[in-house]
């Protein structure tokens, strides 16, 4: 039960950390190809760093997987909206995005999960 | 044997425990769902720090080698308290020193992300087992079922490959290329973490 809310947890705060990072780098009319770019590198780095600090509470892959889609997509994500000045007015709002698109993932990793775990192939001897 | 490989691992040993300690919470039933399937002489590939003794059935015959001698010094202990023998061996799994069709099984958890030519480390383990002899494999491999997953997998090696392991490994089709025949396949975590069983055929020489 631990471990289920912490995956929740780690989902969002990798989010908010990414969305403040973008929020904070990247400016209102920057190209939005460089922006995406730039956003997807910034989601893939902090994500790396978070679940890696989170590995021994967390477990490295159940943390790595969905923070990385997390950080690397939602990253590109908000760049792109924050260029195109299209992103939230605040910074908490910003952030309450950044949270929700995290949690979002999470659980859609979860239901993937339950639809993929189980036998793939058996030949037998 | 491959200094820059056991130099790696030298210095994780430090940390390793440390890192995995929930591992066993996540896939300890997976672990231990698929090293009750070991029997006869089994050689155990990449010891670590012996965290995965625990899950074999009482009473075997193991070899646990690792490339890393300070991984070894760790071993020892979770070596010693196993009910059954655990001798513990410096080797590359790229050139083992042991004759062909010694083991009856052999068995690696999440080792073939780490080892840097796959499928010559499978072909040296197919050439140690027996005839009829099985392999049980607990990996992270690429995934394929999920699009996004699997190309973020393909960036993020670029990075984990500098630190650890490359995380984008075809592990299902590199134990088929080494020449086992594929038993069992089962998806532990999404299509990413799988539990693989393969057999040496019978009439491999």
């Amino acid at each position: 039960m631990l471990l289920q809310i912490g995956d929740y947890l780690a989902g969002a705060m990798i989010g908010v950390v990414t969305a403040l990072i973008v929020r904070i780098i990247i400016w209102s009319g920057m190209d939005m190809v460089i922006a995406m770019l730039v956003g997807g590198g910034i989601g893939m780095i902090v994500s790396l760093l978070i679940s890696f600090m989170l590995s021994p509470l967390l477990g490295i892959v159940e943390t790595m997987v969905p923070g990385s889609l997390t950080g690397m997509y939602g990253g590109m994500l908000f760049a792109m909206r924050d260029s195109m000045a299209a992103g939230s007015r605040t910074m908490a709002a910003a952030l309450a995005v950044g949270a929700i698109f995290g949690i979002v993932v999470t659980v859609t990793i979860k239901l993937y999960n339950h639809a993929l775990r189980g036998t793939v192939m058996e030949a037998g001897d | 044997m491959d200094v820059q490989t056991q130099n790696k691992w030298d210095r994780a040993s430090r940390t390793y425990d440390f890192f995995a300690a929930v591992d066993d919470k996540r896939l300890g039933s997976e672990k231990e769902q698929l090293l009750a399937k070991a029997r006869g002489k089994t050689l155990h590939v990449a010891a670590g720090t012996g965290n995965d003794f625990k899950f074999f059935p009482v009473g075997m015959d193991i070899v646990s080698i690792d490339i890393s001698p300070k991984m070894l010094e760790r071993a020892k202990i979770k070596a010693a308290a196993y009910k059954g023998s655990i001798e513990l061996r410096e080797a590359d799994v790229h050139n083992l020193d042991y004759p062909e069709a010694t083991f009856d099984t052999v068995t690696t958890v999440f080792t073939f992300c780490s080892v840097p030519n796959p499928i010559a480390g499978l072909q040296e383990l197919h050439r140690v087992l027996k005839p009829g002899g099985q392999i049980l494999m607990l990996e992270h491999v690429r995934s394929t079922a999920i699009g996004p997953i699997g190309i973020m997998m393909d960036l993020m090696t670029q990075l984990t490959r500098q630190f650890g392991p490359e995380l984008n490994r075809d592990t299902v089709g590199n134990v088929q290329k080494a020449g086992f025949r594929l038993r069992r396949v089962e998806n532990a975590y999404l299509d990413i973490v799988k539990m693989i069983e393969a057999v040496k055929n019978r009439s491999t020489p």
